[in-house]
């Protein structure tokens, strides 16, 4: 993942209208595209097929509670 | 000094902007003339010689050609000769500051500058961003309220009820008052040098009072398995973190509009306090007033704490001494902190905690506690009891959630609940706020009360606490709730509309979900903490004092709930106590999705068997 995503305090939330012919391919689609940019633990928020494909929410958690968090490094020392 | 100012756009549009400064500049006592649009750069120069004027004050939002344009300008001002005797400045949404200071201009303003920045330079001073942010304050939700009954009647059978509970407990204990107690004392001697003896005795006595897990801790030093300590590096670096926050957030934003919107809270308890924290921060700087923490659920059901910084994977963080220290010391002067106490073996130790942390409100309501949160009715009496004498010490507000109406308990019950636990509060000093449900409940659903709108019955409860006592009122929790949905727009939208609500029916706070409260996949992430916080600052500001009107519905509604009030609570009475009325479902029966918690039953004692 990229250096970037240190800083990401929690998750990444992608929101975009997927085309496609049905939510579970909507879901399929959306879940790859996030592991393509390098996410592991993903899911979707919220998604809804209407007419011509999705309008979904998905999310990537780069940091969840407990973890050793990227972003909690003293400034000038990471 | 009074100035005289000329305002031009040098466009062929106009710009708002001016008129507001134009506006500005007259109540700051200087003269102003606006110039229509689509002047030329020698038609304004003509008119600055003709007034007279001190200042040129010019706005330009067309970004195409303004650099010629405006170059030009200069030019012919140093032309005419009046470059030497008038400051002028340029704004607007074409313009950065750096290149008006490029072209030659004295000043340039661009987007989001304020009407103060430009009278400053008007005026010739140094503008001060922070002169005109109002100062943020915690406000005691408490202290315009009396308590008095206005239903004579239900103020009568609620003392009643009271002198029974009161009567019943008098030489009653539990592990956890006994551990409130012993924990007072644990934090104070920690305080003092060389009692390391007597402090090693007191947690011995604790852990006698403990489950085993806990008893581990205090006797080996085990930690349960789930959790874990933080390293010293992340320690360091997490005060690094709070230190920067702080000093990025010297104004927090405020969401309320005009004066009397209810305070705004959001709920943390994502497992980790440095989590915590840093959501706390984001909400914050996004303008919430209060956090409220939640502990874990595992939590309320185990006898007794443990102490260090520790952190989990689970909903809910953990309450000992030192993450509460921490997380207060993390937050801003200004932000209200809430720690709630209302389930659970730990009730009295957490007021106790909450107190001595420095909370500023705690959250206690023994018929929701014991009827839909999983506590034996009997045990949480006598240890709510404790805590309310507890938060009456340390001087803590405590609320009252009404949610066992999720569960499906009609809400007089659960007011008729609420208000007993209301009026034992006032019995023993404390100050009780009341925390009906602004929500889509089991009840509305099976009613069809929603059906038309989520306005009148939600109205409806209002109106009925307020012709019973007068007393503060924070619906939450969080408002809206089941109207919410994964759908981030959908949750923001609901939230903001239901804050409108409670501002319309002048409520003194409300708590907010996040637009992804409803997402059960995973923690929720901070943006969706922002998302509702704008969506309430954007009602507020859409509605100003305006109110959202009930219709008829809501006040018939709100005298079928006093009435049902009043006859639950003369119910109560005909009980032999008010415990054996929780068992007996009078707040909340079994068909209705009550169920008398088992969680500590068995466990009391009398005092003088201690």
């Amino acid at each position: 993942m990229s250096q970037v995503f240190a800083q990401v305090l929690d998750a990444v939330d992608l929101e975009t209208f997927l085309i496609c012919d049905s939510e579970e391919e909507g879901k399929r689609l959306i879940l790859k595209m996030l592991r393509d940019f390098g996410f592991t633990d993903v899911d979707t928020v919220f998604i809804q097929f209407e007419g011509p494909g999705v309008r979904v929410r998905a999310r990537g958690y780069v940091h969840k509670p407990g973890d050793r968090y990227g972003w909690l490094k003293i400034k000038g020392e990471e | 000094m009074k100035k005289k100012v000329l305002l031009s756009p040098i466009d062929p549009v106009h710009d708002i902007g001016l008129k507001m400064i134009k506006r500005g500049l007259e109540e700051a006592g200087h003269e102003a003339f606006l110039l229509p649009p689509d002047l030329k750069p020698e038609e304004i120069i003509q008119e600055g010689i003709d007034k007279q004027v001190d200042i040129i004050l010019l706005s330009r939002t067309l970004g195409y050609g303004v650099a010629e344009l405006l170059g030009k300008f200069v030019d012919l001002a140093e032309a005419t000769g009046l470059r030497d005797r008038v400051k002028i400045g340029i704004g607007g949404m074409a313009i950065r500051p750096e290149l008006a200071a490029e072209l030659g201009f004295d000043g340039g303003f661009g987007p989001g500058t304020t009407v103060e920045e430009a009278i400053a330079f008007v005026e010739g001073k140094k503008y001060n961003p922070k002169a005109h942010f109002v100062k943020k304050e915690k406000k005691d939700m408490t202290a315009t309220y009396d308590y008095t009954y206005k239903h004579p009647e239900i103020g009568k059978l609620l003392e009643q009820i009271v002198d029974g509970i009161l009567e019943w407990a008098k030489d009653k204990s539990s592990p956890g008052i006994e551990r409130a107690h012993l924990r007072e004392e644990m934090i104070d001697l920690r305080a003092k040098d060389g009692a390391s003896q007597e402090l090693k005795k007191l947690q011995e006595e604790y852990a006698s009072y403990s489950d085993d897990m806990i008893a581990n801790f205090y006797r080996k030093g085990e930690i349960i398995s789930k959790l874990r300590r933080f390293t010293g590096e992340e320690y360091r670096a997490f005060k690094d973190f709070v230190q920067r926050s702080r000093k990025n957030l010297q104004t927090p934003s405020i969401l309320q509009h005009v004066e009397g919107q209810p305070i705004v809270w959001v709920q943390y308890g994502t497992g980790c306090p440095f989590m915590d924290i840093a959501h706390i921060k984001v909400s914050e700087a996004w303008g919430a007033d209060g956090v409220v923490h939640f502990d874990p659920s595992w939590a309320a059901r185990t006898e007794g704490y443990m102490e260090g910084f520790l952190t989990h994977e689970e909903n809910g963080s953990v309450i000992t001494p030192e993450n509460l220290f921490e997380i207060k010391n993390a937050l801003q002067d200004s932000t209200l902190w809430q720690v709630r106490a209302h389930r659970g073996l730990n009730v009295t130790e957490t007021v106790v905690l909450a107190g001595l942390c420095g909370a500023d409100l705690t959250k206690i309501n023994i018929a929701y506690g014991s009827m839909a949160a999983g506590t034996d009715p009997e045990r949480l009496t006598v240890d709510s009891i404790e805590a309310i004498k507890y938060a009456a010490k340390f001087n803590l507000p405590y609320d009252l959630p009404t949610n066992e109406e999720l569960a499906g308990v009609p809400a007089h019950k659960a007011f008729a609940g609420m208000l007993i636990s209301t009026a034992l509060g006032i019995r023993l000093g404390a100050r009780p706020i009341l925390q009906p449900l602004f929500a889509y409940s089991p009840e509305v659903m099976i009613n069809g009360r929603m059906e038309d709108n989520y306005v009148d019955f939600n109205a409806a409860k209002i109106y009925a606490l307020r012709s019973i006592i007068n007393a503060p009122i924070w619906p939450g929790a969080p408002i809206g709730f089941l109207t919410q949905t994964e759908d981030r727009v959908q949750s923001s939208v609901t939230t903001g509309l239901h804050a409108g609500l409670a501002a319309s029916l002048g409520v003194d706070a409300i708590s907010i979900a996040s637009s992804d409260e409803a997402y059960s996949g995973g923690p929720i992430a901070a943006p969706s903490r922002c998302d509702t916080l704008r969506s309430v600052g954007e009602v507020f500001r859409n509605l100003g004092q305006t109110r959202i009107q009930s219709s008829a519905k809501a006040k018939s509604w709100s005298d079928e709930l006093v009435l049902g009030i009043e006859q639950v609570l003369k119910a109560v009475l005909k009980k032999p106590t008010f415990v054996q009325a929780l068992y007996d479902g009078v707040l909340g029966s079994k068909e209705e999705g009550a169920y008398p918690g088992r969680n500590g039953a068995g466990t009391i004692f009398t005092r003088n068997m201690v």
